[in-house]
């Protein structure tokens, strides 16, 4: 097993959080964050990130809102709720914690 | 030339080849399936359709209305498959342009280190229990028992290993100590390899050096390193969250300490048994196995039936997520002991013949001592069961032997675990 593969679920959890990352910055429309992650190993795709975004949003971490383009038809601009903002924080802090958490042990 | 259909995607129309439709047909269908609990699938698919009519088209130019089959099948690979909560991701292709990013690497070959986390003098057993991939207590005890055996001359192979086998300083380094499977010509090669590093004598310089340097840092830690540790467990122990949750832990905990302290008491019963009658509880060895190697097999046996146990323990503390696992192990270890200390005084008060063993210790020590040395002198097992064979050997040495001994013993429980 390459570590791609082991830790496969472990950046598919993550990924939500990182979304809220990238989002908490500005309003981002899906075209916008796919190439924000192209590049990282969270590389996603949109059968994947429509699904996360629509169930982040009936949780109320993030909302949309039309906006006209230019080129093209209309596109949802997604950007954060005081919910999740909180949870952003939270994720933060916790990761945080998990990082000296794993440090601590391994000394 | 290819039939065309025309479709809508979200409001948008189409021109697709046939096959190309079956394939984006087929996608959307299996995006349905997956969705159909979704409350949110009409808006879902509504922004998936939005998504594949906005790469489609990319794909098209003034005089080419027309996507290809191939076309097609380029988009949906980028759509990646529609993936809700809870499913695999079964090869998406994201996985697979990662997979492409990086390669598969190729495991690191095993070589052999002295790995400094957790050593007693500069880390040579550790290392090679790594390597072998055994608990570090038993490639100690085998040291121990050859130096004896040998009459010290194996303290030269140790530092001889001391001197010549690497540091693992890195993380990789470290992998590299446990990782793939033995590799003899890799050893040959090694061994060839440094021995013209070590023959103009800087190598050398600079290796002991390292491990002297070493020695002071342990020396300085050692001092601190009890008031840290209990100062550790304190803060882990007040951290106190989810504790319900490890209840299953906390039960199992307590029945491996108890399960292994007795397969201890009962190993080391068993090796005494053996070295002062010459059969396990009363059952005889067959007659052509000499005693030394009767006590390896021992060893082994040992090894091999508690390893599962250890295994699960480090699992437990593993599956406590982090928060308690100071805690546990402190909790298995005093139990373990506790466990220990029962069953000797047990055994003591209980139990004729560990009464009288401990009674004549001194005595018994140098009789299984003896034993011992004289099955390597006789590899013919007749000196094996004749209890009292003081025969030639001088009494000092066996003084010495048993002192030794002793001190093996004692350091051996204060290893172990």
């Amino acid at each position: 097993m390459t570590p791609d593969q082991k830790f496969g679920p472990l950046r598919k959890g993550l990924l939500e959080f990182l979304i809220l990352q990238i989002i908490s910055a500005d309003k981002v429309y899906v075209a916008d964050m796919m190439k924000r992650l192209q590049d990282t190993d969270f590389a996603t795709q949109e059968g994947t990130l429509y699904p996360l975004l629509s169930k982040m949003r009936r949780e109320e971490f993030v909302d949309y809102e039309w906006q006209e383009s230019d080129s093209g038809p209309p596109r949802k601009y997604y950007k954060l709720t005081a919910k999740g903002k909180s949870q952003l924080a939270e994720f933060k802090n916790y990761w945080a914690y998990l990082n000296t958490t794993i440090n601590q042990l391994g000394r | 030339m290819n039939t065309v259909i025309i479709i809508n995607l979200n409001g948008n129309a189409f021109h697709l080849e046939e096959p190309g439709f079956q394939a984006l047909r087929a996608y959307l269908e299996r995006a349905q399936g997956q969705l159909k609990d979704n409350p949110d699938k009409a808006e879902i698919m509504a922004d998936l359709e939005q998504a594949i009519a906005d790469k489609c088209a990319h794909f098209l130019r003034p005089h080419k209305n027309v996507l290809t089959a191939t076309e097609i099948d380029a988009v949906l690979k980028e759509m990646g498959p529609v993936q809700t909560d809870g499913e695999a991701p079964a090869g998406t292709a994201a996985s697979e342009q990662a997979d492409t990013r990086t390669g598969s690497a190729p495991a690191a070959p095993k070589r052999l280190y002295q790995i400094r986390q957790g050593a007693m003098l500069s880390g040579v057993c550790v290392g090679l229990a790594a390597y072998f991939d055994i608990d570090v207590t038993i490639v100690r005890i085998l040291f121990v028992a050859l130096t004896l055996l040998t009459g010290g001359l194996w303290v030269l192979a140790y530092v001889a290993m001391m001197l010549v086998v690497p540091f693992a300083n890195t993380g990789e380094e470290h992998a590299a100590a446990a990782g793939a499977p033995f590799n003899a010509q890799e050893v040959i090669d090694r061994a060839k390899k440094h021995y013209g590093e070590f023959k103009d004598g800087k190598e050398w310089r600079r290796h002991w050096r390292q491990q002297r340097r070493e020695w002071r840092r342990k020396w300085h830690e050692g001092a601190y390193w009890w008031g840290h540790n209990l100062q550790r467990n304190v803060h882990t122990f007040s951290t106190g969250a989810g504790y319900g949750s490890h209840l299953g832990a906390t039960l199992l905990i307590p029945f491996l300490a108890v399960l292994n302290a007795l397969l201890f008491c009962l190993w080391v019963a068993a090796i005494v048994s053996l070295a002062t009658t010459g059969g396990i509880f009363g059952w005889a060895v067959a007659g052509s196995v000499p005693l030394w190697a009767a006590i390896l097999i021992l060893m082994f046996v040992y090894s091999v039936i508690a390893r599962p146990l250890r295994h699960a323990r480090k699992a437990i503390y593993f599956s406590t997520s982090g928060y308690h696992y100071l805690w546990f192990a402190a909790w298995y270890e005093i139990l373990s002991v506790g466990v220990l200390i029962v069953v000797c005084w047990f055994a003591y008060t209980h139990v004729p013949p560990v009464h009288d063993f401990f009674q004549h210790f001194a005595q018994n020590w140098s009789t299984m001592w003896n034993n011992v040395i004289d099955s390597f002198h006789h590899t013919a097992s007749s000196s094996r069961t004749s209890s009292a064979a003081h025969t030639s050997s001088a009494s000092w040495l066996n003084a010495c032997l048993s002192a030794a001994g002793a001190a093996a013993s004692s350091a051996f429980l204060a290893l172990r675990g």
